[in-house]
């Protein structure tokens, strides 16, 4: 059981979601259902990005889109340069990701707490004038126009969308595995403690810069993952990719989830993109019925739904001990 | 967390209660009511029905819903009804890619796309994947049709296009530079691809006409913003003869209220494409005479007896006035009906062929007619008109109309010098 507590039992589990995934997609054949796991793959990898930023390191950031939209328009202009395969052009799109993380967060981990958040807010929106203003090259506010070609690599066809399901929740398994090893490693260990005391991190002789921007880099490029994946379902990328908005779906679904718990993100996406695609579909009147559902949500739990889960079971558990 | 609090307990027991019984109410409703009988053609239509463009989003979909009601009244196609599918994309482009993606995964025959151009492209790479039959009924940017790497067997814009706008305002505009010497001219127009794309088409156009014309300066208002203290001033400092501007529908109502204030509109002659749609026309306050304007959409233009009769049933039905996203809407349901008589069933790649180069009559052809052009699967023929405004009913007068010979021939150039002919 021991031997399953560590990476061995990350790995074991995000395979057992993956093989369920697979059934899911190729069992069933439902297009609805395969859209549904590509799309959770996406905000699934974003959401637990941005969760390593908010719940392990403390730092709220309020532009993490910056990073999503920049992969997915790195991804896209690179494919529609011709030349490059799916791989190389993800692999350059994280790289670029990375690099403007390095940049941006060079300047924005020196600040803490409304400083930072609002200086990420402000270089996220930099970028999005830039992608606006830049019309020859990114399509302005129209977007990335045009198509993203999918050309097929080791047999799998991004084109068809069973495969682009099978892919974003690979990615995503992936990802999580590795963001879980990074949480748990003297790294994560570290951030955490920088979250709770930085005064006294710093005493102790650790960077609190050099964490903190380790941190912000590697939230970046996962959400520059997500971007890909996003650039490869809709064929496209749009400045709404990059908006304030899209940040803030990210956050809500994390607070939705709980930011206390690995998985809690997790859910808060699947919830928030289940409960937004069924009231699309029974009402014209979606902000009145999604703000309703989810402001009854946060009013009942007061917290997100796996932290107040996980903690009313260990609750349950200690009264039946006492 | 108080364990001795009742109270609060049952409160949240309630929320909790509530929000489970919301939940519940959310998923048991089935997604379309499954009808009795003969199945009906299903179109699928994600559009804008909530934000600041709701209004256009909302008056296409009411078209649509008028006319098959109509197509449905007479009987269908041999007694199958057409069932109308409508969900809103809030303008996110993704979200109107999932929402085509969802609706096809829901079997609809046929995709009316109700989205402006960002959302538009977002749906035409889905429905180029997928194969469905697609309508594009907003999505004004030329490229769509006239790039031929954006062309697909399946895809087709049952819209009015910017380079088609623009060649007929430059012709017009040219018309009125020679009669009144306007040599000096300035832009004021919106700061984002359409407004500079429209701009510099139009300001190419009229060049191309009359040489000799000058343009002295542009501004370039934020779109949505509210004040426009600074490029009116900006305008009054330039002392231009004539003024072009694209700016539309809110944002338009605002620029001309506060520009009358300066009396702009007695100092320079206005050319604003956008000025004759009800949206604009209904909300100034004090409409200056005068003002020259593209038709967007008029009931009184082109002057039709059906057309005439479109605008007033649409008003008698929903209390508002038509928009230009109206007329294309309602010409997408006419040519798709017109096509499904003609097939006899929905085949998408034998509705396909019978759309391309389709003729049908129509309230707001030029000479009573649009077409679905063959060569590159877009709508020509539709009325595109000049004319000037008065502060009453019918809000525009002297309409010149714009000769589709000309615009095809220039149409044809433009393309060839972007090298996609």
């Amino acid at each position: 059981m021991r031997r399953l507590s560590g990476w061995r039992g990350d790995v074991l589990a995000a395979l057992g979601a993956l093989l369920v995934a697979a059934v899911l997609v190729l069992g069933l054949g439902s297009n609805g259902l395969v859209d549904f796991i590509i799309r959770f793959g996406i905000f699934g990898l974003l959401v637990l990005s941005l969760n390593l930023l908010i719940g392990t390191a403390g730092l709220v950031s309020f532009g993490h889109a910056a990073f999503f939209g920049s992969g997915a328009y790195a991804f896209g202009l690179l494919m529609q340069s011709g030349g490059w395969s799916v791989p190389a052009a993800i692999l350059a799109a994280l790289l670029w990701s990375a690099l403007l993380a390095l940049a941006i967060g060079a300047l924005c981990v020196r600040l803490s707490e409304i400083y930072f958040a609002f200086l990420t807010l402000a270089f996220q929106m930099l970028i999005h004038s830039m992608v606006i203003s830049w019309v020859s090259l990114t399509g302005g506010d129209q977007g990335l126009m045009g198509g993203v070609p999918k050309p097929p690599f080791l047999g799998i066809e991004l084109a068809r969308p069973t495969h682009l399901a099978l892919f974003a929740a690979a990615c995503l398994a992936v990802s999580a595995v590795l963001l879980r090893q990074v949480i748990r490693s003297p790294f994560g260990v570290a951030l955490r403690m920088l979250r709770d005391n930085p005064q006294r991190a710093a005493f102790l002789g650790l960077s609190v810069f050099r964490y903190r921007l380790g941190a912000f880099v590697i939230a970046g490029t996962f959400a520059g993952l997500s971007g890909v994946l996003m650039s490869l379902y809709v064929s496209g990328a749009f400045p709404t990719f990059l908006y304030w908005t899209t940040s803030g779906e990210a956050l809500f679904m994390i607070m939705l989830g709980g930011i206390g718990t690995f998985l809690g993100p997790l859910l808060g996406a699947a919830t928030f993109l289940f409960i937004s695609d069924r009231i699309t579909a029974f009402t014209e009147h979606h902000g009145l019925f999604f703000g309703a559902v989810l402001l009854l949500l946060v009013l009942g739990l007061r917290k997100g739904m796996l932290d107040w889960a996980v903690e009313a079971w260990r609750s349950r558990r200690e009264r039946h001990k006492a | 967390m108080s364990k001795t609090d009742p109270g609060g307990a049952s409160r949240r027991g309630l929320l909790a209660a509530s929000a489970g019984m919301g939940a519940a109410a959310i998923t048991g409703f089935p997604m379309v009511a499954r009808s009795q009988g003969r199945r009906p053609i299903r179109i699928g239509m994600p559009t804008i029905l909530s934000g600041r463009v709701a209004q256009l989003g909302i008056s296409s979909r009411d078209a649509v819903l008028m006319e098959v009601e109509k197509f449905n009244a007479e009987g269908g196609l041999d007694g199958r009804p057409i069932e109308v599918i409508v969900r809103d994309s809030r303008g996110v482009p993704a979200e109107a890619a999932r929402l085509a993606r969802e609706m096809i995964s829901d079997g609809v025959d046929i995709l009316f796309d109700g989205e402006p151009s960002s959302g538009g492209f977002a749906v035409h790479e889905v429905v180029r994947e997928t194969g469905t039959l697609t309508l594009h009924i907003n999505t004004e940017t030329s490229a769509m049709s006239a790039d031929p790497k954006q062309r697909f067997w399946n895809a087709f814009r049952i819209a009015r296009q910017g380079i088609h706008d623009s060649i007929a305002g430059g012709v017009y505009a040219a018309e009125i530079v020679k009669a009144k010497n306007l040599r000096r001219w300035m832009t004021v127009s919106p700061d984002y691809a359409y407004g500079r794309d429209t701009t510099a088409e139009f300001i190419e156009y009229l060049k191309y006409f009359t040489p000799d014309v000058q343009v002295v300066g542009e501004t370039w208002p934020k779109l949505f913003q509210p004040d426009y203290t600074e490029n009116v001033t900006r305008l009054a400092q330039g002392r231009p003869q004539a003024v072009y501007s694209c700016l539309w529908a809110g944002d338009l109502v605002a620029f001309v209220e506060q520009a009358a204030l300066y009396g702009l509109f007695s100092q320079s002659q206005y050319f604003a494409v956008n000025m004759a749609d009800y949206t604009t026309l209904k909300q100034i306050k004090q409409l200056p005479r005068g003002v020259h304007s593209g038709n967007r959409y008029l009931s009184s233009y082109p002057a039709q007896p059906t057309n005439a009769a479109f605008g007033r049933d649409y008003q008698r039905r929903y209390n508002n006035y038509p928009t230009n996203w109206a007329w294309q809407a309602a010409t997408a349901v006419h040519l798709t009906t017109a096509a499904l008589k003609k097939v006899g069933s929905t085949d998408p790649r034998q509705l396909a062929s019978a759309l391309r180069g389709l003729t049908i009559d129509s309230p707001f052809g030029a000479d009573g007619k649009v077409t679905m052009r063959a060569e590159d699967q877009t709508l020509v023929g539709y009325a595109i008109g000049w004319g000037t405004t008065i502060p009453a009913e019918p809000y525009v007068e002297g309409i010149k109309t714009a000769d589709w010979n000309q615009i095809t021939q220039l149409e044809q150039e433009w393309k060839k010098g972007k090298g996609w002919a």
